[in-house]
């Protein structure tokens, strides 16, 4: 009578090392093609570490007292700190533009019972908790509410 | 030390994705009054004078989104620093480099929490 075949019938009795093509960068790496846009993003990561340090050296000043708070204040009116907050707030935008154009897409058709909303629709809540977040904070720190 | 990273992989990358989205979401209005529209003198001089500033950064919501705003940011840049090392061939030396940058968030994000305790 014929038997089914077991799956292991063929199973080396030790296996061998899975062989492999020594790693290579690909040619367009890393300026060309999507390799630019793929490695910005990463990128971004530089200033926002740099920014969280700065921020943490804030706070901290600010609970030291009104003196070394205003030390912080009168040190980013140095150029080299407006420019490198410029910086940091390209990469911001770029990481925010970048992630919510990529966010939709990489959605599953559902999560348990839950479906998440359309994807035409993803992008646009995105934007409006980010815009709307930043006016509001704004506002808050520049004094226009809450004063 | 790998094997320690590839165990909290899931954690980090939980952070990361925080950093990302609320780290993003909540730095864009902070950089662009604190970092530039004040110090180019676009913001009234006493909007952020001590009084004010310790008054909005010591209130109980404030200091939720202090400790947020420094501590997700450092995550979601030592993550990504760390993917740009691997990708420039770092594989050997992605035990240190991951080691020194999450320690940098660790160590940042637990004197974050401690500075806006201090408030």
């Amino acid at each position: 009578m014929d038997r089914l075949a077991h799956p292991d019938a063929m199973r080396p009795a030790r296996p061998d090392r899975t062989r492999m093509a020594p790693p290579r960068l690909p040619a367009r790496f890393p300026f060309s093609g999507r390799y630019r846009a793929y490695l910005l993003f990463g990128a971004s990561g530089i200033p926002y570490l740099l920014v969280g340090l700065l921020l943490l050296h804030s706070i901290w000043a600010l609970g030291d007292g009104p003196g070394a708070w205003m030390a912080v204040m009168l040190a980013f009116q140095q150029p080299l700190y407006i420019a490198f907050h410029v910086l940091a707030l390209a990469a911001v935008v770029y990481t925010a533009v970048h992630f919510f154009w990529l966010f939709p897409k990489a959605q599953p058709p559902r999560i348990g019972p839950v479906r998440p909303p359309p994807r035409a629709l993803i992008q646009p809540m995105l934007y409006a908790v980010w815009l709307g977040t930043t006016a509001l904070m704004a506002a808050i720190l520049a004094g226009w509410i809450l004063p | 030390m790998k094997h320690l990273l590839l165990r909290l992989e899931p954690i980090i990358w939980l952070i990361f994705g925080q950093g990302i989205v609320i780290g993003t979401i909540l730095l864009t209005g902070w950089i662009a009054i604190v970092g530039i529209a004040a110090p180019l003198g676009f913001v009234p001089a006493d909007a952020l004078a001590y009084p004010r500033a310790h008054a909005l950064a010591s209130h109980p919501i404030g200091r939720v989104l202090l400790a947020a705003l420094i501590a997700l940011p450092l995550w979601k840049g030592a993550h990504h620093i760390r993917s740009l090392s691997l990708d420039f061939g770092g594989l050997s030396r992605d035990a240190n480099v991951a080691t020194l940058l999450y320690g940098v968030a660790a160590v940042g994000s637990a004197l974050a929490v401690i500075a806006v305790v201090r408030l």
